[in-house]
């Protein structure tokens, strides 16, 4: 048998997800539309969470196989906790959480007003928390489950104009520690730092100048299709992962390696 | 195996090449990437274990060769990439994993072993991607993964030359990733926590603890045991196929969330 060359591996699969119930916070577009579409096609029952109502009509339309679109501002407890009564109603429960609805804001330290800084901080570091702790009660109490939260390289190395998001990240990979410490064994917890994605939002910002100017900063020469950090999710959530917690893993293209992304 | 099953597997038409494969992590990962459907090229300088490893992949219909070569050999290393290339065309995967451990302070460590331990963990991993690598770039990319360990991000006790090592292995594969992430070759380290191997035991021996109260100590941790040789090469499989297609220059912690902090 001889290996072939230059294309996609075969399908790629992982194990034990099928029938896995899934709940995906901020999963109607980008990172996290892409996770869902991943978990529908191994199987499993998926909910996604959104405030974004054009979002989550145009996801329900692409991904008519979900089990709920459900509308929820994270930095808002009670919102979250009906809209989790909702995914445990339609789906019969929750089994893994991809904790990953999050803002930014592009903007000189210098300049960030207080109410930016509240802003960001309630979406992405308290409504984090919100989900989470609302995910790891049902989880303790049926006995497992896996909770997986979405940081970013920009929570692992420093970058201008990010600073407030920046903070918020490091912030979700040490909660995500924190939390693995205390849930363990029932309850693993990882965080998935993902580098550049190029999502149609993302590419709509760039010249093509621009995405160059970025692409050649990172070893792979390219940015990440949102396909491919829902990979990671669909591996971290499986039961090929069943020793992986308290850690954050990057998909980044070699950019948090060193060398070009950071001199 | 049934033919449809490996026509369906992940690794489907791959040729990898696996150091250390006769025990262990490396033995769980040859059978694995063969049951995946890859072809493996196995090394190791056990060769009544390596020949065993290759009879059960050949009498359950995959294909396999075994040698029994010294990775720190140029020569050694050579000759086996041009069977390699002669048998089955081409090399997808690198799997540099042979390694050993002395569990000594400086003082009580011997040069010799010193150098030993550097050349076997370490140098080997030159020596063997030196040889790959050009035939990676021919053929449009590759993935190498290289085992470190969880001491290869923080120290230990009495195990100053393992540390230097594994630390060196974290880094030699972050510097690769940035030199040939261009030519699409990936490449990552996995840094498993106390894995149930032949090493632990020896680790055990060469501390003159009883076997069976060093492997309790090693399960505490936050999921509770010590991981398998099986769960390792999970891991490997997913930096070996595209599921990890956006990975390159990580070190994939697998270790029952031992390095996530103090419990």
């Amino acid at each position: 048998m001889r290996g072939t060359k230059g294309r996609l591996f075969a399908e790629a699969r992982v194990r034990g997800l099928k029938a896995k119930r899934i709940l995906i916070t901020g999963g109607a577009s980008g990172i996290g539309a892409a996770t869902a579409a991943r978990f529908l096609e191994e199987g499993a029952a998926v909910c996604v969470l959104d405030r974004d109502s054009s979002a989550r009509k145009k996801i329900a339309g692409e991904l008519p196989s979900l089990a709920g679109v459900l509308d929820a501002d994270v930095s808002n407890l009670k919102q979250v906790q009906a809209a989790f009564a909702e995914a445990i109603r339609l789906m019969g429960g929750v089994d893994v959480l991809v904790n990953n609805a999050g803002i930014s804001l592009r903007h000189k330290f210098l300049d960030i007003t207080p109410a930016e800084w509240d802003k960001v901080i309630a979406v992405n570091l308290t409504g984090v928390f919100y989900v989470a702790q609302t995910a790891a009660r049902h989880m303790m109490e049926r006995g497992s489950g896996v909770i997986l939260q979405t940081a970013s390289t920009n929570g692992i190395m420093g970058y201008p104009f990010y600073a407030d998001y920046n903070a918020t990240k490091a912030g979700v990979i040490e909660l995500t520690k924190s939390m693995a410490l205390e849930l363990a064994p029932k309850v693993r917890v990882c965080a998935v730092a993902p580098g550049y994605v190029l999502t149609p939002m993302q590419r709509a910002e760039y010249t093509d100048e621009m995405l160059a100017e970025v692409n050649r900063k990172i070893p792979l020469r390219r940015h990440a299709q949102p396909e491919e950090i829902a990979a990671l999710f669909a591996f971290l959530a499986s039961d090929d992962a069943q020793n992986m917690t308290g850690h954050v893993y990057t998909c980044d293209g070699g950019e948090t390696a060193g060398g070009l992304a950071s001199r | 195996m049934p033919l449809q099953e490996k026509l369906a597997g992940r690794l489907s038409g791959k040729v990898a090449v696996i150091t250390g494969a006769a025990s262990g992590i490396g033995r769980a990962t040859a059978l694995l990437f063969s049951g995946e459907g890859a072809s493996i090229v196995m090394v190791d300088v056990n060769a009544d274990a390596g020949k065993r490893v290759e009879d059960e992949i050949t009498q359950s219909g995959g294909q396999a060769f075994f040698e029994a070569i010294d990775v720190t050999s140029t020569a050694d290393c050579r000759r086996l990439v041009e069977r390699a290339i002669r048998e089955f065309g081409c090399i997808d995967i690198l799997f540099n994993n042979a390694g050993i451990i002395r569990r000594a302070t400086v003082l009580d460590l011997p040069e010799a072993e010193w150098d030993r331990v550097m050349d076997v963990n370490v140098k080997s991993i030159y020596l063997l991607s030196r040889e790959v690598i050009p035939h990676m770039q021919k053929a449009g990319g590759g993935t190498i993964i290289n085992t470190a360990s969880g001491w290869g991000l923080t120290g230990g006790a009495k195990a100053a030359v393992y540390c230097a090592s594994k630390g060196a292995v974290v880094l030699l594969t972050k510097a690769m990733a940035i030199d040939h992430g261009p030519q699409n070759i990936r490449v990552n380290c996995i840094c498993p926590g106390d894995t149930d191997t032949g090493m632990l035991r020896d680790e055990a021996q060469q501390l003159g603890e009883d076997s069976s109260h060093f492997l309790a100590e090693s399960a505490k941790r936050p999921l509770g045991r010590v991981g398998t040789p099986e769960e390792i090469a999970q891991a490997a499989l997913y930096l070996a196929s595209d599921t990890s297609s956006f990975v390159t220059g990580a070190a994939l912690v697998v270790d029952g969330g031992g390095l996530a902090g103090s419990i």
